[in-house]
């Protein structure tokens, strides 16, 4: 397959790799962190991390949406559900996400109408088919999937469709950035940014964590060539004493964004003053919520929402491994209590969760060749 | 099929890694615009209906990437040898 073998050629990713080997200065350990759970997911998927040298450890990030929501707003979107009124739309993997009273998929068996969508404006079609229902979609992602919403609640004002919500849990890469990096356990040395998050707000937005915290951004795409030439781009700007924002996703990355997409989110949301994130905790402007003039499209100001706040397992160690404090297999609850097939935390549910990723490369194979 | 769709990312409409992820998008083939949607196809063949809202100068033989059934990206198309360089 053109192209795409080209991003696994072999010979290419073992070129890449013995530069990575020539770069990595045996006196150091490197620590980077990969933003993005879908490059953490490559990462196990084509095991890269075998490739590596040993003092160039890669951390995983708070990158993935589904391992980032606290259980207490899966559990505000299921009581919404609850409403006799109300069809409840979420994505597929949202399904599978446990709040304190299950999971979407177990209210759904129990006859609650909770139904799966691909893509917001499915939820605002089934809005326009059913127009004696409440049809809420529950909105989850960073700035990828945030212009999505936006579009279907700009279409929704126009065709002045009543019977349409959002439940807004859109969050910002940005903050989430800072506060990791603010963390008194911060102790990376850089980070490969997120590919798609970057498609729309560009590359701009991480030149604060050169500039401010003098750490190095390279910008990757998610083939296994992509990913290696962003850690030797990291390698060479930290062996030259450099801290740039790189955008190795040129094919991809416009360095100023989408500004259209951009445009649209700015019109239907505004920041929330704080945000709780599951591992990170509250985190100021790190959310989105809708405007006071898409407030009849807000599920938030048109119903009832609790607000409760769930404490997670104390078992799961979901927090640590977000941080980047403990790797998966380190969690009390990995790959015993806790799979894929039940998982206890939200970083086994999603399968661009560090822990699913792990469990479904790493540690099957392990199981199997006795390791 | 277009060789430019290979050279952006491996998922597909069908299986495009975790649906509810910040950060899956699908490179596609445009077929046919209808307003401010078009039908889209990815590597291998397979067809869907878009929003493409953000790209209203988008016209059939575009590479778009897409997510969530909105495409939030319009690509051009690679040069020959791309994705070869800056490995050494």
């Amino acid at each position: 397959m053109k192209y795409v073998d080209e991003f696994r050629d072999p010979k290419l990713i073992e070129k890449a790799a013995e530069e990575i080997r020539r770069l990595a200065d045996p006196k150091r350990h490197y620590r980077i962190m990969e933003v993005c759970g879908g490059h953490t997911h490559s990462i196990y998927r084509f095991g890269l991390q075998d490739l590596l040298p040993e003092n160039l450890e890669l951390v995983h990030g708070p990158g993935c949406p589904v391992c980032v929501l606290p259980m207490g707003r899966v559990d505000d979107g299921l009581r919404l559900a609850q409403n006799p009124q109300v069809i409840l739309t979420a994505f597929g993997d949202m399904m599978r996400v446990p709040g304190q009273m299950g999971t979407p998929l177990e209210m759904k068996a129990r006859g609650v109408d909770i139904r799966m969508v691909y893509s917001p404006l499915d939820a605002l079609k089934l809005a326009e088919k059913n127009p004696a229902r409440e049809v809420v979609f529950f909105a989850i992602g960073f700035e990828t999937t945030a212009p999505s919403t936006a579009l279907t609640l700009l279409r929704a004002k126009k065709m002045g469709i009543p019977n349409f919500t959002v439940f807004s849990n859109h969050v910002n890469i940005i903050p989430a950035m800072r506060a990791i990096l603010d963390s008194p356990d911060m102790r990376l040395d850089g980070f490969v940014g997120p590919g798609h998050v970057s498609t729309v707000i560009g590359c701009r937005p991480y030149e604060f964590v050169a500039r401010e915290y003098s750490r190095p951004v390279v910008v990757s795409g998610f083939e296994p060539l992509d990913l290696l030439q962003s850690l030797v781009m990291l390698l060479r700007q930290l062996n030259e004493g450099r801290a740039e924002v790189e955008n190795q996703y040129e094919r991809v990355v416009p360095w100023d964004g989408n500004q259209a997409a951009l445009a649209a989110m700015a019109e239907v949301f505004e920041l929330r003053p704080f945000f709780e994130w599951r591992g990170l905790g509250f985190i100021s402007q790190s959310a989105l919520k809708l405007r006071p003039e898409y407030a009849p499209w807000d599920a938030e100001a048109r119903f009832e929402v609790a607000g409760v706040r769930v404490t997670d397992p104390k078992a799961a160690q979901c927090g640590e491994v977000l941080k980047g404090v403990l790797k998966p297999p380190q969690c009390k609850l990995f790959g015993k209590e806790c799979t894929p097939e039940k998982p206890v935390g939200a970083l086994m549910v999603s399968s661009e969760g560090a822990c699913a990723a792990y469990y479904n490369y790493v540690h099957r194979a392990e199981l199997v060749s006795g390791d | 099929m277009p060789h430019n769709l290979e050279f952006y990312a491996s998922c597909t409409l069908d299986a495009d890694g975790c649906t509810t992820c910040g950060d899956v998008a699908v490179p596609t083939f445009v077929i046919e615009v209808v307003g401010r949607d078009a039908v889209v196809r990815d590597r291998l063949g397979q067809q869907a209906t878009i929003a493409v809202d953000f790209f209203p100068e988008v016209r059939v033989g575009d590479v778009l990437l897409v997510h969530m059934g909105v495409a939030i990206a319009k690509l051009p198309a690679p040069a020959a040898g791309a994705g070869q360089e800056g490995v050494a």
